[in-house]
């Protein structure tokens, strides 16, 4: 009777949650919770470390426009327009005396003179270019005079704003009898300015004197009667009128200037962004300019990613379809050790080994024929983009060798199938069915050079320059200094909250949105690459 | 007798449509070639093949005729695709594989003497893949890339050979206004013909064709099945499937193996009405495979 019976009364349909709870969650779900927690935190860490950087750096621009008020209000600028004039004779002379170089070059190596007879064949020359560089000396003397009546200034600004600073916080403490006695010494900028400004006339009567003397000096100019440096010789007479055209404009600019006129915030940005220097805790003012970095970055980069494109590329299409089972075992396993060595230890190596082996290379006499030979610089753009390349290699290796794996094998079954040989598949297929993975891990290549800090601080030389590009290749000899370096070697030394502090952030937040877009642009690129493949 | 297998065939599990297998079936014998009348151009002779240590092949002995359509047929793994890989040496881009012994002769040349320049033998024995495989490029580029590989550039030679390639493979009135288009954009059985056509544009004597209709639609491999009966007045062809409808349907000659052994080899209308080996006979009226 009892199985009819269950049949009557069914079994109830127990579906209902009856899991263990802990703190409202079930197991699964704090598992959950557990891994999902782990992945947010790298969205919030990188939240955080954008915000800190904008928080920090955005108050650069601020103080950056303080700074340059200040550098106008004490008549620096004034004095800096007047110096204008002076720095561009001397960069004059300097080409003057170049092409004296080049000429004692041409009497003793092409002609076969001895050194003294050289020399001798140029004292006419000697003579010219002395007069040439002495008839500065009234505008010299003026301009330094100014500049230290300038700088007064401005201490006596800086040591008024001390003071403020002082007697605001002895407030702050609650000693107003001490906060009394701190005196502050008002500076009235017009009335200090009038030594300044009252200088005008002399100015122009010297400025007109120099003139007159460069302008009298030019035709007498001397005469070479080698084409090359005769032709060296008239760009100078021609540079040297196209100076002198320039001198109403600094008079005009002189009688316009205005120490009252505002400095705009953005002023204050180009003035970092295309600033052309970088100088700090200098007497006279310190320029936060980016761009001497960021053209040192970009020419380790350059070097870097030279050697290293060729390379990563060249051994993950070796590797990936060329090479035996044995050779890919031996030689992926060694470039990616390369990736594990640490950059210190490379840019040791740089300093000890690659710098002393480069300079005594280029001090072998066959050698010089080699544009920059023999190098001046042990420690230049190039040993740093030779460590660097180093670096980039592993990482364009590994990517461009997976973009290479991911191409159908169907591809290139069906080119051989066709009679092509094994350097026509991988021309002709292979390569352009992974290009845009090979492109990417070019940019992901790049990403990792310019942020490397170790070895560029110990490599690339450090001067804080944009290099002459009128060097010809051999710029890539000369010292640089990079983004990341300034901030590996300043950051311990700035006082927290200074300019020179939030200037070195600013510069970490150029490199952050330089690494985030390339990484961007990687992405899309990978993106793009995977849809065409289908 | 011959009615009850020639039905047997048609109800065969492999076949993805039933529906319109009988009509095809009833087809065959009169699509095929007498046989007997054509030349021998390929000798297989005691082939013995290795993937490393594994023996994938033993002792294969047979001639395939030129001009005619023969088909291997047989269970997964029962070495077909491996002996038609052999016929261009597509197997020397797998590491590890051998032939121990035996010889292929392709009009009495033995392919596998060194002295024998394996490009030249590709572009004589062209092959079509189970899954189509055009280039992500053009159209027109597919199609030239073996004339181009070859060194041919002339654009009057190479348009010309865009057209009667995809004209022998029946596309060109599908694809004609988007020669330069890329190949992905076709639709599968399209993508298949555009194969074919790539492979007929070197001007290959001997077509392999690797289960060539395995990915494709009824309506599509009825069309490159059209295009198989086509094709073998100027072209060998060899043609491995698991379809025992499409041996049928499209070969004069059929290959029966099983475990890397040739169990039967006949024409056709032989192996399948009236096979010799109890094996055979079972495979093809679809009791095991």
């Amino acid at each position: 009777m009892e199985p009819v019976l269950n049949a009557e009364e069914p079994k109830p349909f127990a579906i209902k949650k009856t899991r263990t709870r802990f703190l409202g969650l079930t197991l699964d779900e704090t598992i959950q919770t557990f891994f999902g927690g782990n992945a947010f935190v790298a969205v919030i860490v990188l939240a955080l470390i954008t915000l800190f950087l904008v928080k920090e750096g955005a108050q650069f621009f601020t103080q950056n426009r303080a700074s340059m008020t200040v550098y106008r209000q004490a008549g620096l600028e004034y004095v800096d327009l007047m110096r204008q004039q002076e720095e561009d004779h001397i960069a004059l002379t300097r080409y003057l005396f170049d092409v004296r170089m080049q000429a004692i070059r041409q009497y003793t190596d092409a002609e076969g003179l001895p050194l003294a007879d050289a020399n001798a064949r140029l004292v006419a020359f000697d003579e010219w270019s002395g007069q040439y560089s002495d008839a500065i000396e009234p505008v010299r003397g003026l301009v330094s005079e100014l500049t230290d009546v300038a700088s007064a200034i401005k201490t006596k600004f800086t040591i008024a704003e001390d003071k403020a600073i002082e007697r605001a916080q002895l407030l702050d403490e609650g000693k107003t009898e001490e906060a009394a006695a701190v005196v502050i010494e008002t500076v009235d900028f017009k009335t200090e300015l009038a030594v300044l400004t009252g200088t005008l006339p002399m100015f122009k009567e010297a400025s007109v004197d120099f003139a007159g003397q460069l302008t009298a000096l030019l035709p007498t100019a001397p005469a070479f009667s080698d084409a090359v440096l005769q032709a060296r010789m008239d760009r100078f007479v021609a540079l040297t009128r196209q100076y002198l055209d320039g001198f109403p404009e600094v008079v005009r600019r002189m009688e316009t200037w205005d120490f009252e006129e505002p400095i705009p915030l953005a002023r204050s940005f180009t003035g970092f962004i295309f600033g052309r220097q970088w100088l700090t805790a200098s007497f006279w003012q310190d320029w936060y300019g980016v761009i001497p970095l960021f053209v040192g970055s970009l020419m380790v980069s350059a070097v870097a990613l030279t050697l290293a494109i060729p390379l990563g590329v060249g051994a993950a299409i070796y590797v990936n379809q060329i090479a035996t089972a044995r050779e890919q075992r031996l030689i992926k396993p060694c470039i990616e050790f390369i990736a594990a060595i640490p950059s210190v230890v490379l840019g040791f190596f740089g300093i000890a080994v690659l710098g002393e082996a480069l300079r005594a290379l280029s001090q072998f006499e066959n050698l010089h024929w080699i544009p920059g030979f023999p190098i001046a610089e042990r420690l230049n753009a190039l040993t740093a983009g030779c460590l660097l390349a180093l670096i980039a290699v592993p990482t364009i290796f590994t990517l461009a060798e997976d973009a290479l794996n991911n191409v159908p094998r169907a591809f290139r079954e069906a080119s051989f199938a066709l009679g092509a040989t094994r350097l026509q598949t991988i021309v002709k297929i292979t390569i352009p069915a992974s290009l845009s993975g090979i492109v990417s891990a070019v940019l992901l290549g790049f990403g990792r050079v310019i942020g490397e800090t170790m070895v560029v601080l110990l490599c690339a030389g450090n001067r804080i320059a944009i290099p002459d590009f009128t060097a010809g290749v051999t710029v890539f000899f000369q010292p640089v200094h990079t983004m990341t370096g300034i901030i590996a070697q300043e950051m311990g030394e700035v006082v927290r909250g200074s300019i020179h502090y939030r200037a070195l952030f600013m510069v970490g937040l150029v490199l952050f949105v330089i690494a985030l877009l390339i990484n961007f642009i990687a992405q899309k690129i990978v993106r793009r690459y995977r849809i065409s493949i289908g | 007798m011959v009615t009850t297998r020639t039905a047997s065939v048609s109800l065969a599990p492999m076949d993805s449509t039933p529906s319109a297998a009988p009509a095809r079936a009833i087809n065959v014998p009169q699509r095929n070639e007498p046989a007997g009348s054509a030349r021998t151009l390929i000798e297989i002779s005691n082939l013995d093949f290795f993937y490393g240590a594994k023996q994938a092949l033993f002792d294969n002995t047979l001639m395939l005729d030129e001009k005619r359509v023969t088909a291997f047929i047989g269970p997964s793994g029962c070495g077909k695709s491996t002996l038609l890989r052999c016929l261009n040496r597509m197997n020397d881009l797998i590491d590890g594989t051998s032939i121990k012994r035996g010889t292929i002769k392709i009009r009495g040349v033995d392919i596998y003497q060194p002295d024998v320049d394996v490009i030249e033998l590709r572009k004589r024995v062209g092959m079509v893949f189970q899954k189509s495989n055009p280039f992500p490029k053009s159209i027109y580029e597919n199609i030239t890339y073996g004339l181009r590989i070859q060194g041919i550039q002339s654009k009057s030679r190479l348009d010309e050979v865009v057209e009667r390639s995809l004209r022998g493979a029946a596309l060109w009135d599908e694809v004609k206004d988007r020669l330069h288009e890329s190949g992905l954009s076709l639709s599968g059985g399209q993508q298949q013909r555009l194969c074919i056509a790539r492979a007929i544009a070197v001007e290959p004597e001997i077509i392999l064709m690797d289960e060539p209709c395995s990915a494709l639609d009824p309506i599509a491999t009825a069309k490159v099945e059209e295009l198989i009966h086509e094709l073998k007045k100027q072209f060998t062809i060899i043609i491995v499937t698991h379809s025992m409808q499409q041996a049928a349907r499209v070969s004069d000659k059929t290959a029966f193996f099983y475990i890397g052994k040739l169990d039967e080899y006949d024409d056709t209308r032989t192996i399948f009405m009236n096979p010799k080996n109890a094996q055979t006979e079972a495979y093809v009226s679809g009791r095991f495979g």
